[in-house]
């Protein structure tokens, strides 16, 4: 009886507990957008693939899949032609550029940290972006948000993966809006003659 | 016999006045440049959107859904918000989407957006901004349970405030259509004797009627 009790309790104890670990396998729409006559290589390194933020230490969020799925989608609407490579031997010779992404940081606020009713997600990413030559054009700081339009009821773990998934979908847009705003890609467009035109939006 | 019938009048008195102290006060306010309707031709859809690039609230898709569902009522094909985000991603994500018409115009110049749009067959967009918050809250109720049962006692109410205001654009004229705005508020009841009694005022169902039923007025089928 002693031992029901115990156990009991335990099971009590832990639906009190505020770990939460995510798992993010939503597909994201196409991008409606003019490629540029690019061919650009995506190098996908492993730790990226399979990347885990842990915003704090009860809390991890595996957005790695979803975060590839979504740049593949992104990139094919920013260049005519995108190669996802896994490591630099790989990059063929026609490639123009070599873009690296990575994630720097995913951070998680809950509404008793902001007193608000919502669950919000910041991925802090950094795209090192280089010609086929291996030089540097730019390490670009990319930021994505995103947030739950109310968390009353809300269960922890799904309202945390609405808004990771309002973030990569934040992250898609940020992309797609700010990526030939880069000054240092805007040089490089312009030495490479190629028409600036089409993504001025 | 008199008794009795006096006593259910008197308990018939006191419900109709509880419930009646639980509608909502609604006002529209509408502004468009002429008196006609909009006409909607053959396949032409209207989308209904909810801005959600404010920092502190986001007009919930619970409440687009519920005017999008009385506005399709009155026979206009409107097309699912979700759906056309996604069709045209990401040029209307809370980053992207336009404020303003000079914006939406830039995005129309784009051939395959305007494109899209056009494949769609969508011809106005309805944005919805707005929200719904609890203005105020009085009283107070508490509950307890024992090995011989339990309940609650008490009272307590709160106020209840939806704003949402409505903008039609043209995306063929890329012209503002008009504007709607719906102001509705109520006060909710919970009574506690021995069981809760709740007496909720449907604030946000009363703008949502009362908002789609209007946007129907802006439309006519030819």
């Amino acid at each position: 009886m002693k031992k029901i009790g115990g156990l009991i309790l335990i099971v009590l104890l832990a639906g009190c507990s505020s770990s939460a670990s995510v798992k993010i396998t939503s597909s994201f729409p196409s991008v409606l957008s003019e490629p540029k006559p690019i061919n650009a290589s995506i190098l996908i390194e492993d730790s990226f693939a399979t990347y885990v933020g842990t915003p704090n230490k009860n809390t991890q969020i595996d957005i790695g899949a979803s975060q590839v799925n979504l740049l593949n989608s992104a990139f094919s609407g920013l260049f005519d032609n995108v190669d996802f490579v896994t490591s630099l031997d790989q990059v063929t010779a026609e490639t123009d550029l070599i873009i690296t992404p990575s994630v720097i940081e995913v951070q998680l606020s809950t509404p008793s940290d902001n007193y608000l009713n919502v669950f919000e997600v910041w991925i802090k990413y950094n795209l090192d972006i280089q010609a086929k030559d291996g030089a540097l054009i730019t390490n670009w700081f990319m930021p994505a948000y995103g947030k739950t339009p109310d968390s009353f009821m809300a269960d922890k773990e799904k309202a945390i993966e609405q808004a990771t998934i309002i973030a990569l979908r934040d992250a898609g847009a940020k992309l797609m809006l700010d990526f030939y705003r880069i000054p240092a890609i805007n040089d490089w467009l312009s030495r490479q003659n190629i028409n600036q035109e089409s993504q001025s939006l | 016999m008199t008794k009795t019938i006096g006593k259910l009048g008197g308990q018939l008195g006191l419900l109709i006045m509880l419930l009646s102290g639980c509608s909502a006060t609604t006002t529209i306010d509408e502004y468009r440049p002429t008196d006609q309707p909009i006409v909607l031709s053959g396949d032409e859809k209207v989308v209904i959107l909810g801005r959600r690039d404010a920092g502190h609230y986001e007009t919930d898709r619970e409440f687009i859904e519920c005017v999008s569902d009385e506005v399709t009522s009155g026979g206009i094909k409107v097309l699912p918000e979700q759906q056309f985000i996604d069709a045209i991603y990401p040029w209307f994500e809370p980053r992207t989407a336009p404020k303003g018409l000079p914006r939406l115009k830039r995005l129309m110049q784009q051939n395959n957006i305007k494109a899209k749009i056009d494949s769609l067959s969508i011809r106005y967009l309805v944005w919805l901004d707005g929200s719904t918050e609890t203005t105020g809250k009085g009283g107070s109720m508490s509950c307890a349970i024992g090995p011989g049962g339990g309940g609650c006692f008490g009272f307590a109410q709160w106020d209840k405030l939806s704003v949402y205001e409505a903008t039609v654009w043209d995306l063929d004229e890329l012209v503002e259509k008009g504007k709607l705005r719906v102001d509705s508020e109520g006060t909710s009841y919970l009574i506690g004797v021995v069981a809760p009694i709740p007496l909720l005022t449907p604030v946000k169902n009363d703008a949502c009627g009362s908002l789609g039923n209007q946007l129907k007025l802006f439309f006519s089928i030819k």
